[in-house]
């Protein structure tokens, strides 16, 4: 029995690390055959900090990756992230020589590469030009310019790119374990292929992904990326700010976030409780209700409004049609589609990956949303990486455009 | 400072006898919005230059300034014709004030009557002994300079004849009430303002308390609000209900010079007074000031007094006043109002206080001494040890007292000094996230002051 074309997606996040192994197929489908995991140490805010515990992290999730689909890993896609990636849109633009006029594939390279012509910090990598749309003799609207005749090509991209060294981190981190890194992909980036279906990008949507470390971010607005980015403030953050106002360990914190929390005020009785059940199971601790709430909203709500003032620096947020998309762990916090609505005014839902099969646990848990996503990115540049002979980066310029 | 007066809580005694003064257009207005609202035991005088607009006045007692001066016209916005109106009907003013032992002065600065007139009719109600309140409005900027300087300079003369003064600025007032509202709306939410501080003041002054709270500790909350750009801060609120602690305190803070009680924890000193029916109990003043301390800062004072009225019946009332100064120094945090205090107390005390020289030695404490008054704690546990002290041993307590709450202040302050709590938990060793100079991974309820039981 053929298996078609597997891919794993690997993200070594804040909170856990997780490798999907899914199969995409000619008709565009992907379906999942394993979720493998392991709790993430030496990692905070999205960046490696402890690159041994990471390491063995990656390994145990890639051990049981391979246990759950019966599959041999030999290459990935890797997910990256952290407060140090930074995006802008920039135009490139290119005059066609003189004996030519007609726009060819040559073209779009030269166009990109004009693009890029900006400065950025010197320790940084370009990460991803993703296209937006073409110009031709300064028509827009363009879909396919090849083929065209014109003079002058233009191109908008929105070009991400991040401090290379803690990028090759990564990387290393998880060669160090094994597998080719057959690419590395912006976490956001990865979550909006299966988050968001065409329909969606194209009315204009902003997909936000809350997850241990980060909370990430990308408004498509016309089918296009417009902006993206990280912020460095997440779950993990929450339970920090738990486990020190209520002085409870961060183990505690943690469970009592998953299991009691939520983001809405005064919705509880006064003086309400919750029990904190000590390792014997026994009644422990009591923690005030309104107390946890309190702490958990002011953290998400701070979260959401530095994310908002990020945004309207390019006024996007009128043009979303399709709204917000929220997903990862933090999503899955009571109430937070209600806070989200409030902070952003727009219709918000809690989301997770769409559009495969297979494995239903894992594709409805928004946890797994990157690592999915990082299937379908695979799937929409991997017809084009067998061919071979293109560069990498030129290949992904038409399939990230959407 | 605290006394002891717990068998003989009656409210105001007959011969004490309280005027309130609206001068000027924008002090008879006030005044209009406190005759409604009714000022119990007070009796209310409008003096206006303009005899039409005092016409309109629903004041009981008028008095027309300077009849001849402006034959019934206003000052016309010049501070000299406001004086010489005032000087001329000197006379009356003086024969209706006689008698009075305290005046509120309710004043518009900036404009002729009010701005000329104020400094002259303080001094008036000063020669008679009575205390003098005044309660300033400062014009709204868009008035102009001018206005503002003449303001300015009227302030400073009201300080040097009034032994409290209270100011209210005009910008402040208007973002009390919604960008949308009718323009009488921003008015009449300014005066209703106004009279609620008269009103609360006059029932601080008069009522007798468990700890009661004298125009010391008013002059040294609202200290800050001496000078000129400072900022009163006032917060009325009542309740009843199984709930009455906590909304009474919701509802002060709600008040629009409050600013949700956000400006509170910049404040040097804060004069809270909590009244009950006979219903109140020590552990709902208990709940009301410990959620009240959350909004100030360790080191602000809290001039704190607590007195059972009958007349509230199931009611609880806060009452919270507080001054913010710009930059008060050292020097200037001892201005003209509030060195008068010491002098002029004793006469105010004579008919309620038992014993005039114990509370002239308290009071000398409180002038000298900015740290002498009492943390939350220590006036808490003197609340608690109060119904079980005996009248015989209440002056040794209270100066035990006194000095137990001393010591607790600079303890307080010692505490803060040593250390400056920066948390970040499991971020301590990972790489800062800074936006807008704030360090996030500090949990937000610290960065907000939010505390958190």
């Amino acid at each position: 029995m053929g298996k078609e074309n597997i891919v794993i997606g690997l993200e070594v996040g804040t909170s856990k690390v997780c490798a999907v192994v899914g199969e995409t197929k000619h008709d565009g489908t992907i379906r999942i055959l394993g979720v493998g995991q392991a709790p993430s140490r030496g990692v905070r805010k999205g960046e490696i900090v402890d690159f041994e515990t990471a390491s063995k992290c990656v390994r145990e999730a890639l051990v049981d990756a391979e246990e759950k689909s019966d599959v041999m890993i030999g290459s990935v896609f890797l997910a990256i992230t952290g407060g140090h990636m930074d995006a802008f849109n920039n135009r490139g633009a290119v005059n066609l020589p003189e004996d030519r006029d007609e726009i060819c594939e040559e073209d779009f390279e030269d166009v990109q590469t004009s693009a890029r012509e900006v400065s950025i910090p010197k320790d940084n990598m370009f990460v991803h030009s993703i296209l937006q749309h073409y110009y031709v003799d300064g028509q827009d609207g363009v879909l396919n310019p090849i083929g065209m005749l014109g003079r002058r090509l233009e191109a908008d991209f929105h070009i991400i790119h991040g401090v290379s060294n803690r990028i090759r981190n990564s990387v290393r981190c998880v060669k160090e374990v094994g597998p080719e890194v057959l690419d590395v992909v912006f976490s956001p980036l990865a979550t909006a292929q299966v988050v968001l279906d065409q329909n969606q990008k194209a009315l204009g949507a902003l997909v936000v992904d809350m997850g241990g470390g980060t909370t990430d971010y990308v408004v498509y607005v016309d089918g296009a990326v417009k902006q993206s980015g990280s912020l460095p403030l997440g779950g993990d953050h929450i339970t920090n700010d738990i486990s020190l106002g209520l002085r409870i360990p961060m183990a505690k914190a943690e469970k009592i976030k998953v299991e009691e929390g939520s983001v809405v005020l005064g919705n509880c009785l006064p003086g309400e409780t919750v029990t904190l059940k000590d390792e014997t199971g026994f009644a422990g601790k009591e923690i005030e209700r309104e107390m946890l709430h309190n702490i958990i909203h002011c953290r998400v709500r701070e979260t959401f409004e530095l994310l908002k003032r990020r945004l309207d620096t390019d006024n996007y947020l009128h043009f979303l049609g399709a709204g917000m998309m929220l997903t990862g762990g933090c999503s899955q916090l009571k109430g937070i589609q209600h806070l989200a609505e409030d902070v952003f005014g727009l219709p918000v839902r809690v989301t997770h990956a769409q559009t495969v099969s297979g494995l239903t646990s894992a594709f409805e848990n928004p946890q797994f949303s990157t690592a999915i996503g990082l299937i379908k990115y695979a799937e929409a540049t991997q017809p084009i990486r067998q061919r071979g002979f293109f560069s990498r980066l030129r290949q992904r310029i038409p399939f990230l455009g959407f | 400072m605290i006394d002891l007066q717990r068998h003989q809580l009656s409210a105001i005694t007959p011969e004490f006898r309280i005027k309130v003064v609206g001068l000027g257009g924008a002090g008879c207005n006030a005044l209009d919005r406190l005759v409604l609202d009714g000022v119990p035991g007070a009796e209310l005088v409008a003096m206006n230059a303009d005899a039409q607009a005092l016409a309109g006045s629903v004041a009981t007692q008028k008095i027309q300034l300077g009849r001849t001066t402006t034959r019934g016209l206003g000052a016309g916005g010049d501070p000299e014709i406001g004086y010489s109106a005032a000087e001329e009907s000197l006379d009356e003013v003086r024969s209706t004030l006689s008698g009075a032992q305290m005046v509120f002065l309710c004043v518009g600065l900036g404009g002729g009557t009010g701005s000329g007139g104020a400094r002259l009719i303080g001094s008036v109600a000063r020669e008679h002994g009575a205390l003098v309140v005044a309660f300033a409005t400062m014009p709204f900027t868009f008035e102009g300079r001018r206005r503002m300087a003449q303001a300015e300079e009227a302030l400073a003369a009201l300080q040097s004849v009034s032994d409290v003064v209270i100011c209210f600025d005009n910008d402040r007032m208007g973002d009390a009430v919604s960008p949308r509202a009718a323009i009488q709306e921003a008015f009449a939410a300014a005066d209703h303002t106004i009279s609620q501080s008269v009103r609360a003041i006059a029932s601080l002054a008069t009522q007798k308390g468990i700890i009661q709270i004298g125009f010391d500790e008013l002059a040294m909350a609202l200290r800050g609000a001496s000078r000129g750009g400072s900022r009163c801060l006032f917060g009325s609120g009542e309740a009843d209900g199984d709930n009455r602690a906590h909304e009474a305190l919701e509802r002060a803070l709600k008040c629009p010079l409050m600013d949700k009680g956000k400006m509170l924890g910049d404040a040097q000193s804060v004069l809270v007074n909590v009244s009950g029916g006979t219903t109140m109990t020590l552990n709902e003043v208990q709940i009301l000031m410990d959620e009240f301390n959350r909004h100030i800062s360790d080191t602000t004072q809290i001039l704190f007094g607590t007195s059972v009225d009958p007349k509230l019946g199931q009611k609880m009332s806060v009452t919270i006043i507080s001054a913010i100064g710009v930059a008060p120094s050292a020097e200037a945090v001892r201005p003209i109002a509030h060195a008068q205090p010491a002098a002029m107390i004793p006469r105010a005390a004579e008919p309620e206080a038992e014993d005039p020289k114990e509370r002239t030695a308290d009071i000398s404490y409180a002038t000298t001494d900015p740290i002498s008054l009492a943390s939350p704690e220590a006036v808490a546990a003197a609340l608690a040890a109060n119904p079980l002290a005996d009248d015989g041993t209440s002056n040794l307590s209270n100066v035990a007292r006194i000095a137990a709450a001393k010591k607790a202040a600079r303890e307080a302050k010692q505490e803060q000094m040593q250390f400056e709590p920066i948390t970040r938990g499991r971020f301590e060793k990972s790489e800062p996230t800074i936006v807008d100079g704030q360090d996030l991974d500090v949990p937000t309820f610290l960065r907000r002051n939010l505390k958190i039981r």
